[in-house]
């Protein structure tokens, strides 16, 4: 659980409290970088910068709730570079065997879990039609559970744009999962 | 449409259960404490100045006025220039007369250039004919120079009594008050 105790401690220069502050932020910034880029390099080089710029603006931060949102803000922000870095994204190209992963996966009930490289395909192949934005939006708000208003905040979109991008996003994958599965 | 929902509900599940996992968190830390004892603090006085000074820009509602601010004020400019260059066309058709001795015309002589310019006016419609500066000035000089001799004809019928009865006589004869010389 990351604290305000915590952070004003970082604030002092004491690594130790910081490397509790990285050990504690890095799975969710990962989480998210992961799910954005679908690489596992590029996820935790994102961290890695996030944590330096965090530790760079340790005094911005008032509160432990809206250091969340800013880790998050930083994190979307530095894949959306790696997202514009990236000149072209391929074709979309129908992967038969994504599609036959997602459906013995979902055959297999509650008890199916996906391994780090099965996410990032299904994510791949989910979300390939979609804008950086949407697809931001979508697993901000589908995949790690955060409210619209949060959404909002980390995104610098308008509540109603989340919603209309979450709505977009949403229908892109379900008319590809009806076509494919 | 609720076979197609629960589908994407189902993947939508997988994907939330299986978040990805970091496996080199100790690794992250140890590169990110590396990096934050190598930064070079120089260049952060400046860094913080220039984010207090337009930190600003990365509020999205103030982004949002200043581009509308922008697109009106081009416009407005625009607007402006049309009116700019519709003025200057409607002048650029105008005949404009601003001679010297011109406006230190007695108020009579005005008066008779006004009368003259009306009846050309009659004459010829609108925007149909062009008269330069120079031929405007010939057309004003040849009226001085009529008038002038009006006046010595004038002056000589008064002066010469049997001249003057004669004329008198010519004009009660034709029953008119001005005769063809």
């Amino acid at each position: 659980m990351i604290d305000i105790e915590l952070i004003e401690e970082c604030r002092g220069g004491n690594f130790n409290n910081f490397r509790k502050l990285v050990e504690l932020t890095s799975p969710f910034a990962y989480s998210v970088a992961f799910r954005m880029l679908g690489k596992e390099d590029q996820a935790k080089d994102i961290v890695q910068e996030t944590m330096v710029t965090i530790w760079q603006k340790l005094k911005k931060i008032k509160s432990a709730e809206g250091y969340k949102t800013w880790i998050y803000r930083i994190v979307v922000n530095k894949c959306y570079d790696e997202i514009r870095k990236r000149k072209r994204i391929p074709e979309f190209v129908t992967d038969e065997p994504a599609w036959r992963l997602i459906s013995n996966k979902i055959s297999e009930g509650p008890s199916a879990a996906l391994e780090d490289s099965e996410i990032s395909k299904i994510i791949g192949i989910l979300t390939d039609k979609l804008s950086p934005k949407q697809k931001a939006v979508f697993i901000l708000s589908d995949l790690e559970g955060i409210s619209n208003d949060g959404v909002s905040e980390i995104t610098g979109l308008s509540k109603s744009s989340v919603k209309a991008n979450l709505y977009h996003a949403r229908k892109s994958i379900s008319e590809k999962i009806e076509k494919y599965l | 449409m609720a076979q197609e929902n629960e589908k994407l509900d189902k993947v939508l599940n997988l994907l939330r259960k299986s978040s990805p996992l970091l496996d080199s968190s100790e690794d992250i830390e140890k590169e990110v404490i590396k990096r934050i004892k190598n930064i070079d603090y120089s260049g952060t006085v400046l860094a913080e100045a220039f984010d207090f000074m337009f930190g600003w820009i990365y509020i999205g509602w103030v982004r949002r006025c200043l581009v509308v601010a922008s697109v009106a004020l081009v416009l407005l400019f625009a607007y402006q220039q049309a009116i700019i260059l519709r003025r200057i066309d409607y002048l650029s058709r105008q005949t404009v007369v601003s001679e010297k001795e011109n406006t230190n015309t007695h108020a009579d002589e005005m008066a008779k250039m006004l009368v003259v310019l009306r009846n050309a006016g009659r004459r010829f419609p609108s925007n149909s004919i062009t008269i330069s500066e120079k031929q405007m000035k010939e057309l004003l000089e040849s009226v001085n120079e009529l008038q002038l001799k009006y006046k010595d004809l004038e002056n000589l019928i008064e002066s010469d009594p049997e001249l003057k009865k004669m004329i008198q006589k010519k004009l009660m004869e034709n029953n008119r008050t001005k005769i063809n010389l």
